[in-house]
């Protein structure tokens, strides 16, 4: 079936064409890929008359934007609006939306409570779990990939690391809140997932309070730094809370994706478990095709160019990660799931400073859920439709029924 | 083709030729130089792609952004003055010559 989004372009604004689309629109949402194509051949650079922003949705221009907070700036809000205009105020989040110099403390405040030598240290803890976890499913034979895997999954090691507790009810609703804020004000995604987070916002309140953080955690390590005055009080709640908004959907999500990718490609189930090496690699495919956060926002610091065509000062740039990992102006045969391909330069963690801090804590979850199943299912398969939950700017399944062989 | 040269703790010595515009990361693991990891895939988040970095090349090459300062109190060999993580170095007709200790270990 055809998607119902079509391009049109109508004009153009100091040489940058002027497209009539909706990357919000829930048919997009649903199936992404068509739309992005059409955009990706419209120019490097497309302005969005209906938002009034540009659009980045080929490789390079969305990576070399990551990679220039000088010129796209994060200070401005991570989605649609600009978080300092008067209308759209709310604070920045303590270290997404602040650039150098105020960054650098913070990234190293958090580099260290989640350093890799801490990280390696949980993975005892993670592998127990998941092996506990695929054990009594593989029992079943039949189980639901997200309900019965990547939720509950990654509800229980990321909250134990960071020292908290929470449901799936909770996180549910403030990572639907979180990810379709970036979206349009006035999005009725955003409505809905404000509607949803209300009995929980005394809680995720709360969450940011230092005596609600259990001992041996990072969020307990972030309020020692902040006691001792290493960093600035107040931050160690902030960033408490980046790690809850950043380190449980987009887990949720990997994992999800991975195990869907692998049920409709058994031939790359086969050859992952011959060649167990390529478990790495396969994460970064699988975070290429189903790209977890789809969509964020930086905003020009002054006039600058792309792809030769001039960009306006202070202007919102929307960058189209999903896009720009399926470019094949990139990789060859984008729609194609590969896990031998070397997909590790994808754009879905960030590049630069505000690259993706929790990566070697999602990298160390897929590794041990799929290690776990790699040594006694012969094959994945699909045991019915999956099921998307949409949202503006995060891709995630809410449904995946699967049925598994086990080794003879 | 800028050539760049990799010393091991033990001494050995890889000189290769590199096309401008990879990273000396990146380089290094097409080559198959022994001793650099990059577990992370070259995003400055594991600090196992540590390099101890010549003086006059160290010169040469932009400071380290934030990500990358952050990273290298957390390599597994002890930072010094020198070291950089050899992912963010971008590999320029400058760099011919340049000479990369690898650590003893990276993690």
């Amino acid at each position: 079936m055809e998607p119902t989004v079509t391009l049109e372009v109508t004009g153009d604004l100091n040489g940058v064409p002027v497209v009539d689309m909706d990357p919000f629109d829930l048919e997009y949402l649903k199936r992404p890929q068509s739309a992005w194509e059409d955009l990706r051949n419209v120019g490097p650079v497309a302005w969005l008359s209906k938002y009034s922003h540009y659009v980045l949705s080929r490789y390079d221009e969305v990576k070399a934007a990551q990679n220039d907070w000088r010129t796209f700036t994060t200070t401005g809000g991570a989605g649609m609006s600009d978080i300092r205009k008067p209308d759209n105020y709310r604070p920045a989040s303590v270290i997404v939306e602040v650039d150098p110099p105020k960054h650098t403390d913070v990234r190293k405040a958090v580099n260290k409570v989640i350093s890799p030598p801490v990280v390696r240290g949980w993975r005892e803890h993670f592998e127990a779990d998941a092996e506990e976890m695929i054990g009594n499913l593989l029992q079943r034979g039949r189980f639901d990939g997200v309900r019965d895997v990547s939720e509950p999954y990654v509800l229980k090691v990321f909250p134990w690391s960071i020292g908290l507790e929470l449901n799936r009810e909770q996180a549910v609703a403030v990572g639907d809140l979180n990810f379709n804020g970036l979206g349009p004000k006035n999005s009725e995604l955003l409505a809905k997932a404000r509607e949803k987070v209300a009995p929980f916002l005394e809680w995720w309140h709360q969450s940011i309070k230092g005596e609600t953080v259990k001992p041996g955690g990072a969020g307990e390590l972030l309020f020692k730094l902040e006691a001792n005055g290493e960093i600035p009080i107040g931050l160690a709640g902030g960033l408490v809370q980046t790690f809850l908004r950043g380190g449980l959907d987009t887990t949720i999500s990997s994992i999800g994706s991975g195990l869907w990718l692998f049920a409709a490609n058994p031939e790359q189930w086969q050859l992952l478990r011959s060649k167990p090496e390529l478990l790495r690699g396969a994460f970064d495919e699988v975070l290429r095709m189903e790209t977890p956060i789809q969509t964020n926002f930086r905003t020009t610091t002054g006039p600058t160019q792309v792809g030769g065509l001039p960009l306006e000062p202070n202007q919102k740039v929307q960058l189209l990660l999903g896009s720009a990992n399926r470019d094949p102006r990139r990789w060859s045969d984008p729609g194609k799931f590969d896990i031998a391909r070397d997909a590790t330069a994808h754009v879905a963690f960030g590049n630069g400073i505000h690259a993706c801090a929790g990566q070697l804590i999602a990298r160390l979850e897929f590794d041990c859920v799929m290690k776990a199943l790699m040594k006694r299912v012969a094959s994945i398969e699909l045991d019915g439709e999956p099921e998307h939950r949409l949202n503006n700017a995060l891709r995630t399944l809410s449904k995946l029924p699967l049925k598994v062989t086990l080794d003879a | 083709m800028p050539r760049l040269i990799f010393k091991s703790s033990n001494g050995d010595k890889r000189e290769i030729s590199v096309e401008p515009g990879t990273t000396v990361m990146r380089a290094a693991i097409t080559h198959n130089v022994d001793g650099i990891v990059a577990e992370c895939g070259g995003a400055a988040a594991c600090g196992t792609c540590h390099v101890y970095v010549d003086e006059c090349t160290l010169a040469k090459l932009p400071a380290p952004e934030s990500n990358e300062e952050a990273m290298l109190d957390y390599t597994a060999e002890p930072r010094a003055p020198n070291s950089r993580l050899s992912c963010q170095l971008k590999v320029t007709e400058e760099l011919d010559g340049a000479v990369f200790v690898i650590p003893e270990k990276q993690r």
